[in-house]
């Protein structure tokens, strides 16, 4: 059935459409949401329990560094994109009073989008990825995504032109800034050059690289976890409480407050990092901004339920939802609190944030999504839902779940920064050995494998549900026929228009009533929207990348070798980064511990930056040096060997597999291309490597050590180790790379040469 | 490079600063239009549109 086709049945004088709703797409989407949040759910229970018990790292390609990415995309564009796009096609249609656009696009939309999924399913496991987090996708991959992507926006704005409705609904406002302003953030930070059918380097090093990580970053979870979900909110919230959402005006301002503000706020998550400062200034000063419009936005919610509150008893979709958006307030007020910076100084780099994600994901989005579905399937399979108890019980036993993971890691989070930075009487680390830091969390971690465990009970009660609804579906589903008035060309005058023309040319453009054709025309919105968005990111981003003075440059810092380029690359390949950080911040209790803070000269060659945003393990900034090659022999092949209590996972394959020599030229031709200044290697990269491969396995052997490790990957590895803040050490600090540091009482006045000690 | 130069000559220090109070006027604008009175009937019209579909679906089971 196309609505483009149907002849207008004409009913007493008014000329009516007949279309129908495609709701095929709707349910598909529904199922997907369903069987990749399972998938995504379980891997998160997975890499938790890796966590607890390092021995489950059973595999190369089932070791934590390489699965974390694969939990992450997949609960974020596998389960909550699939969630966005059931309730999209499910809205948009019905608040538009049009069919979509297209059922080709829809479909290709769809399978497109699994499609995308299984890739990265494929990939990641295999160490295939960028190593930028939520962007871990390789550059055939984003290019499919980019496709994609533009079909689904190309399906949503030709509803739009094509509606029935003339006002547009707040929802579809947040349903269009989301779909723009992904587009322009993946595609920006996802500029790469090729160095293979599956290996890139983004086009921009250190500082830039990390900034715009960071603008996408944030931004994702701003255009993907928060606005699409706020207009599902504004749209399944009402109908399910029967009645209109508290204040529409507010969800007008809670709009385009985040629209104006969200996109600022990025370098919050590089506080104290070698930013400049004033970026992270700005964007802690927006994030906290965004407090207010946030709980406007959770109040309105909640307050849409006034006088239903009986309701909430009986219904577990309000149940569902209530929690959903109380979880959206305490996550939105945390963010902000976390963007200040002496809170950040704590929280960073530990399980805090884990713990805040956790917030924001387990309940707002998952949550939102749970009860949606339970009002939709009903709907959607056109037979009642098959237990509401045991949609209750899913209720209670994931609202316990979510207790358990967040109480666990924020005790988690605090635990461990605080002993990070505690120092005893004799004004020395406290707890001078990081794995003492680590071996505190594990009784933690298992909680959260409960907690995560009841969530996911939950789940399969919700698909048990789900399907059982879908068994009791008619043999074929009834397509209800809508009949709506097309919509006029012109907007017919209000009825409240002030008859007399006004005097005066200012008083005659105000009549014009130029603001409501405004908000009716979908496209001069987008475009609008679109500016908005893009605007505020170039002011944000350009000065980094064009003022010169905010990267000072350190002549004592070199390329990398075209070996330790291997072992950068097979640390990428790893996902090393996903448990160590190589950014030291300017905290005595980080210097001690790890040496000189790190400079944003440092990282002018990192194509991609590495800083890493959690410490499982310890900072590696300054690791160059500070163990025998051997030691790192050992260590990779079983860490528990040399650290009982550690949960690094063992890498022994580094230690067998074949380093590929010849592939190293392709990789430096890349880096020269991205204008890494690489002299003799140009040409004889894999020679120079195999004669640095020779050295390091000699001294291998030196150290006591087997042979034979010049021709396998360890020595990639080891080579890239040793060279870890290296060629900062010979600088002595001048006053460029001083500059950026303004916390006085926290920058040492001389940085220990050799960070000794921790072990 | 020479785009580098002049950019990082041109004193934009200001730069963030301008573009803070550029959108926060462009907010307030917003905001005073949706607050102002002759708006409240078109937005309370606009608020029901969720509810305006019902009637689309004849079949209306519920999760009961
Ligand atoms: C699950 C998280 C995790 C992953 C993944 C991980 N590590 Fe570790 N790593 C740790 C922990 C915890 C320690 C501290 C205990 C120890 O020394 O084993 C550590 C210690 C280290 C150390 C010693 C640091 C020091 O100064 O004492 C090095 C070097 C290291 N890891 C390198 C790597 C590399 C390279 C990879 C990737 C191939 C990697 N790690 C992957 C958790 C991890």
């Amino acid at each position: 059935m196309s609505d483009s086709g149907s002849p207008g049945a004409a009913t007493a004088g008014a000329r009516l459409d007949s279309f129908s709703y495609d709701d095929v797409v709707v349910r598909k989407f529904l199922w997907a949401t369903i069987i990749w949040g399972l998938v995504g759910f379980l891997m998160g229970l997975i890499v938790a329990i890796q966590m607890a018990f390092p021995a489950f790292n059973l595999a190369p390609w089932f070791a934590f560094g390489r699965l974390r990415p694969l939990h992450t995309n997949a609960v974020i564009f596998a389960f909550a994109g699939n969630a966005i796009f059931t309730g999209l096609y499910y809205s948009t249609q019905r608040l538009l009073k049009a069919r979509m656009f297209s059922d080709t696009l829809s479909k290709v939309h769809f399978w497109g989008w699994q499609a995308i999924i299984v890739s990265a399913a494929l990939t990641l496991p295999f160490g295939f990825t960028q190593a930028k987090e939520y962007a871990e996708l390789e550059w055939p991959i984003d290019i499919a995504i980019a496709i994609v992507w533009v079909i689904f926006a190309v399906n949503v704005i030709g509803t739009l032109v094509r509606r029935r409705e003339r006002h547009i609904y707040v929802a579809i406002w947040f349903y269009i800034a989301s779909i723009i302003t992904v587009a322009i953030l993946h595609i920006f930070n996802n500029l790469v050059i090729p160095a293979g059918p599956l290996k890139s380097y983004s086009i921009y090093a250190g500082v830039q690289d990390a900034f715009m990580q960071w603008w996408y970053g944030h931004n994702a979870v701003a255009f993907f976890l928060t606005t699409p979900f706020l207009g599902l909110m504004y749209y399944f919230m009402p109908k399910a409480a029967e009645g209109p959402v508290f204040s529409y005006r507010l969800s007008i301002v809670h709009f385009w407050t985040l629209v104006f503000m969200y996109i600022w706020a990025g370098p919050h998550h590089l506080h104290y990092t070698a930013l400049p400062e004033w970026a992270s200034t700005l964007g802690m000063l927006f994030s906290v901004m965004l407090w207010a419009p946030s709980w406007g936005g959770m109040i309105n919610g909640l307050l849409t339920l006034r006088g239903a509150w009986h309701k909430v008893i009986d219904d577990p979709v309000l149940k569902f939802m209530v929690v959903a958006i109380t979880g959206y307030g305490m996550a939105t007020f945390e963010g902000p609190m976390l963007s200040v910076k002496s809170v950040n100084a704590l929280a960073h780099y530990t399980d805090w944030i884990v713990a805040h994600v956790h917030t924001g994901a387990l309940s707002w989005n998952g949550f939102l999504t749970f009860g949606m579905i339970y009002w939709l399937a009903p709907r959607l399979f056109q037979a009642p839902l098959f237990s509401k108890k045991l949609a209750e019980a899913h209720f209670w036993i994931a609202s316990f779940g979510i207790i358990l993971y967040v109480v666990a890691i924020y005790s988690a989070g605090v635990t461990q920064g605080l002993m990070w930075r505690a120092f005893d009487e004799t004004g020395r680390l406290a707890y001078p050995d990081f794995v003492e830091t680590v071996a505190r969390l594990v009784p933690m971690y298992w909680v959260r494998v409960a907690g995560g465990s009841l969530y996911i009970v939950g789940a399969i009660l919700f698909a048990y549900n789900i399907f059982r609804t879908w068994k009791a579906r008619p043999v074929t589903y009834e397509v209800p026929v809508v009949k709506a008035p097309p919509l006029a060309r012109v907007s017919a005058p209000p009825a409240h228009a002030p008859a007399p023309v006004p005097a005066g040319a200012w008083a005659r453009f105000v009549s014009l009533g130029w603001h409501r054709k405004w908000e009716g025309l979908p496209i001069t919105f987008t475009v609008l929207t679109t500016v908005a968005v893009v605007v505020a990111s170039l002011f944000e981003i350009i000065p980094t990348f064009l003022i010169k003075s905010n990267v000072p440059t350190i002549a004592s810092v070199k390329p990398l070798t075209p070996l330790e380029l291997a072992g950068r690359d097979l640390y990428i390949r790893e996902g090393c980064f996903n448990c160590h950080s190589q950014m030291v911040r300017p905290f005595r209790y980080e210097t001690e511990r790890y040496g000189d803070y790190s400079k944003p000269g440092e990282s002018v060659y990192e194509h991609p930056f590495l800083w890493g945003s959690r410490r499982i393990g310890p900072d590696l900034a300054r690791e160059g040096g500070k163990y025998p090659d051997l030691w790192h022999v050992r260590h990779f092949e079983n860490p528990r060997a040399i650290s009982p209590k550690s949960i690094m996972p063992a890498y022994r394959h580094l230690l067998t597999n074949e380093m590929d020599f010849d592939g190293i030229q392709a990789r430096v031709d890349a880096m020269v291309m991205l204008g890494v200044p690489y002299g003799e290697a140009v040409t004889g990269a894999p020679a120079m490597a195999r004669r640095q491969a020779a050295e390091v396995a000699a001294s291998i052997v030196q150290g006591g050590g087997e042979s034979g490790f010049e021709s396998k990957e360890i020595v990639a590895m080891i080579a890239y180790m040793q060279r870890l803040g290296r060629d900062a050490q010979q600088v002595v600090l001048g006053t460029n790379a001083a500059k950026h540091v303004h916390v006085d009482s926290v920058a040492p006045a001389r940085a220990p040469a050799a960070p000794g000690g921790s072990r | 490079m020479s785009l580098t130069e002049l950019m990082s000559n041109a004193g934009l220090s200001r730069y963030a600063e301008v573009a803070l109070l550029l959108f926060f006027f462009a907010f307030v604008i917003i905001v005073w239009r949706v607050f102002s009175p002759s708006r409240k009937q078109l937005l309370e019209r606009q608020a029901r549109l969720p509810l305006d579909d019902d009637h689309a679906s004849p079949s209306r089971p519920s999760a009961e």
